[in-house]
């Protein structure tokens, strides 16, 4: 288990959802190992792609589940993205920030594209649909499912090579902590 | 203030269309607020997006940076995964604290927060623009930092005042009022076959009321009644020519206010209805229309597909993947029937790519010496659409086996049930714009079963089906809503509460999300397994084009 900066429970009181005024948001992160399913996605370009494959492709990798009609969380989450991507500059092109659609009915290649647009994803973000069982195992596989769309919480991994354990980041976590995560998991052993 | 006027002018408008009766012309829509226009838009009063930062320096703008996006049309807010938007309609904001919200008349959500202070304009300001709490405690990392000029504002502040959280028409303390709504040229047997089952469907419904005894309390936090108000359905039947329609709907909506509009059966124009639900912010959920129209920007009606509109995608995808390109794609449908517009669509799909596409128009209730004469000189080289129904299917008997490649409509021709003769099989292909029979049969047995214990005729199966889908899913929506009865919201709610429905009918699955309003997306391109039956074979996978 590895935690750093401000690492804080999230707690939730399922029955009122009380979620207090909190000055900063609350951010924890661990490291794990998954198993990578065997599925075929489409990327944004149409393209059917084995997510083994698109993850193992030698650079660290971003991944992240987002909806393109999601209104409140994705909307944060891929700005951050899209932020991150640029106070990177040039380091973003030897990464891959993949993004998985978690309503892959709704959003097709062309609905992801418009999204990647609006987020000035670079080339080296890419997204990614397919079937909905395909979206399940991906989701599944790393632990963000949560029973249907809205309920999804924001979940950012990071993964220096292939191979390594990822990083996983819950909750709002800011470009620049995202840009010190990234550093750091490349600095590591 | 700057609000006032327009919506002022909106309200004297009803009351004015009301007195000089109701089928008089419409009155024009009032002009959004400046206020409206801030929280759906992002614009500010000026016509400038409006500039927003979180905390860490993210920036948004304009629509990205508008309010419904979190707090929803309702201003009742959201839940999204462990994130309670919180309510702002005035109500909310301005509350007196000490007392229950039932003792001032607020419905209860389940996104409020409690105990926190009441604002004051200028402490709302300050959580606008600052970020800071009535308490003076920071806001959640979720709220923007607004940049908003003092004008629009105040009008932000109106607009929010204004938000209605009071029972809409249609809803007393004993009575919730639905209404379904059909068009003349609707099937009469489908028809028969809804009207059965929303009027058992409301019989059932006041039953179970009645034997819960529950008491006719409103919610409190300590602790929760449900309201269990009778269900009363009116039944909307226009007549005459589509340009009447409206006028008659706003003349039934006067008489008999309803809350929510539940089914109904359209034949091949519903635009009228959809136009009327928008124009009234009526929610019209889950219309029998094998066409739905309307705007992207419509927010009132929500329909389970889009029938044979997404037919027609899916056809038009299998001809941009078929390894032999057709001389020619014609398409054949009667005049005046959906058929129409699902050839216009899948027209507009295939525009500017591959083969010249025909369409042949046949006569309204023309003979099928017609249809025959349409097809005479179709080769194997063409590609055939048939946009018909069973009758028309039967016809074909006339004539020998199609040598083109065929694909009809599962929507117009009966699913499984289309009378295609034998001889047309080999070369038909379906479009499916349904779950598979042996997939489905558990889901839809459960609605047969219930048609079955209440001696409702089996007419129309999937019409009904459907429409008893229809009626559960409100039923269960308005269980959440406890009773905050707000038009918007339950539209909201719908949204939300359709991802976790199990039974879902002919459907494999049903989502929606804001900007969503077909809640199936997708279908199937089938075959006949065999010379007779109902039996289909999938020639693939379920495809959401």
């Amino acid at each position: 288990m590895c935690t750093k900066g401000t690492v804080t429970a999230v707690l939730v009181c399922s029955a009122a959802l009380l979620l207090a005024a909190a000055a900063a948001a609350t951010v924890a992160r661990s490291t794990v190992s998954y198993q990578t399913p065997a599925v075929t996605l489409v990327r944004e370009d149409g393209k059917s792609v084995s997510l083994v494959r698109e993850l193992d492709d030698g650079r660290p990798v971003l991944l992240n589940f987002i909806f393109t009609t999601c209104s409140s969380i994705c909307p944060l989450t891929s700005r951050t993205l899209e932020e991150f991507q640029s106070k990177l500059g040039p380091r973003a092109a030897t990464l891959h920030i993949m993004s998985i659609s978690i309503d892959p009915e709704q959003d097709t290649p062309q609905r992801l594209i418009e999204y990647a647009r609006k987020f000035h994803a670079g080339p080296e973000w890419q997204y990614y649909t397919g079937t909905v069982a395909a979206s399940l195992a991906a989701q599944r596989a790393f632990d963000v499912y949560r029973g249907e769309k809205m309920s999804h919480t924001p979940v950012t991994l990071m993964r220096a090579a292939p191979g390594h354990p990822w990083l996983r980041i819950e909750g709002f976590v800011t470009p620049d902590e995202l840009v010190d995560d990234y550093q750091k998991l490349l600095a590591s052993p | 203030m700057l609000t006032r006027g327009p919506a002022v002018a909106g309200a004297a408008a009803i009351v004015l269309s009301g007195l000089l009766g109701v089928g008089a012309l419409a009155a024009p829509p009032p002009q959004p607020s400046a206020g409206e226009t801030l929280y759906r838009h992002g614009l500010l009063s000026s016509a400038q997006p409006v500039q927003a930062t979180r905390e860490a320096g993210a920036t948004l703008n304009g629509a990205d940076a508008a309010c419904v996006n979190c707090h929803r049309r309702s201003g009742l807010g959201s839940i999204e995964g462990q994130i309670a938007i919180p309510p702002i309609a005035g109500p909310y904001l301005f509350i007196a604290r000490g007392k229950s919200l039932e003792q001032q008349g607020v419905p209860f959500v389940d996104t409020e927060r409690i105990n926190h202070e009441a604002y004051t304009d200028e402490s709302l300001a300050r959580a606008i623009r600052e970020g800071i709490g009535a308490n003076g405690k920071p806001l959640n990392y979720l709220m923007p930092r607004y940049q908003i000029d003092d004008a629009t504002m105040a009008a932000l502040i109106d607009y929010l005042k204004e938000m209605t959280v009071k029972p809409a028409p249609g809803v007393s303390s004993a009575e919730l009022h639905f209404a379904t709504i059909i068009t003349p040229d609707a099937d009469p047997v489908k028809r028969r076959g809804m009207l059965d089952v929303m009027n058992q469907y409301f019989i059932d419904k006041n039953n179970a009321a009645a034997r819960t005894k529950a008491p006719t309390l409103y919610s409190s936090h300590a602790m929760m009644f449900r309201v269990e108000r009778r269900w009363q359905l009116h039944v909307w039947e226009l007549t005459g020519a589509p340009a009447s329609w409206e006028a008659q709907l706003r003349q039934h909506l006067a008489a008999e206010p309803v809350f929510a509009v539940i089914s109904g059966l359209g034949g091949s124009n519903w635009a009228p209805v959809q136009k009327f639900c928008e124009a009234e912010s009526l929610p019209c959920l889950f219309p029998n229309v094998e066409a739905p129209g309307g705007q992207d920007s419509d927010f009132y009606s929500v329909y389970f597909s889009r029938g044979v509109l997404l037919e027609a995608e899916l056809i038009a995808r299998e001809l941009a993947d078929a390894p032999e390109r057709p001389r020619r794609i014609v398409q054949v449908f009667r005049a005046g029937d959906v058929g129409e517009a699902a050839a216009r669509a899948l027209q507009s799909v295939r525009a500017g790519s591959g083969p010249a596409i025909v369409n042949r128009v046949l006569k309204a209730h023309g003979s099928s010496g017609e249809l025959i004469a349409a097809l005479r000189d179709v080769g194997s080289a063409d590609a055939l659409v048939l946009w018909l129904r069973a009758a028309d299917l039967s016809a074909l008997e006339q004539l020998p086996p199609a040598t083109a490649r065929v694909w009809i409509s599962g929507e117009m021709g009966g699913l499984e049930r289309a009378p295609l003769p034998q001889k047309w099989r080999a070369t038909t292909r379906m479009a499916y714009p349904v779950d598979l029979p042996g997939q489905r049969v558990v889901r839809v047995d459960y609605a047969l079963s219930w048609f079955r214990l209440r001696k409702v005729a089996v007419v129309a199966q999937q019409v009904q089906a459907d429409t008893y889908l229809a009626c559960g899913l409100v039923s269960e929506t308005l269980n959440h809503m406890v009773d905050a009865f707000v038009r918007d919201y339950l539209i909201e709610r719908v949204e939300m509460a359709l991802d976790h429905r199990v039974l879902t009918g002919y459907y494999p699955r049903l989502t929606l999300a804001p900007g969503q309003r077909f809640a199936s997306k997708g279908g199937y391109i089938v075959r006949f397994s065999d010379p007779q039956g109902t039996k289909v074979t999938p020639l693939g996978d379920w495809i959401t084009p």
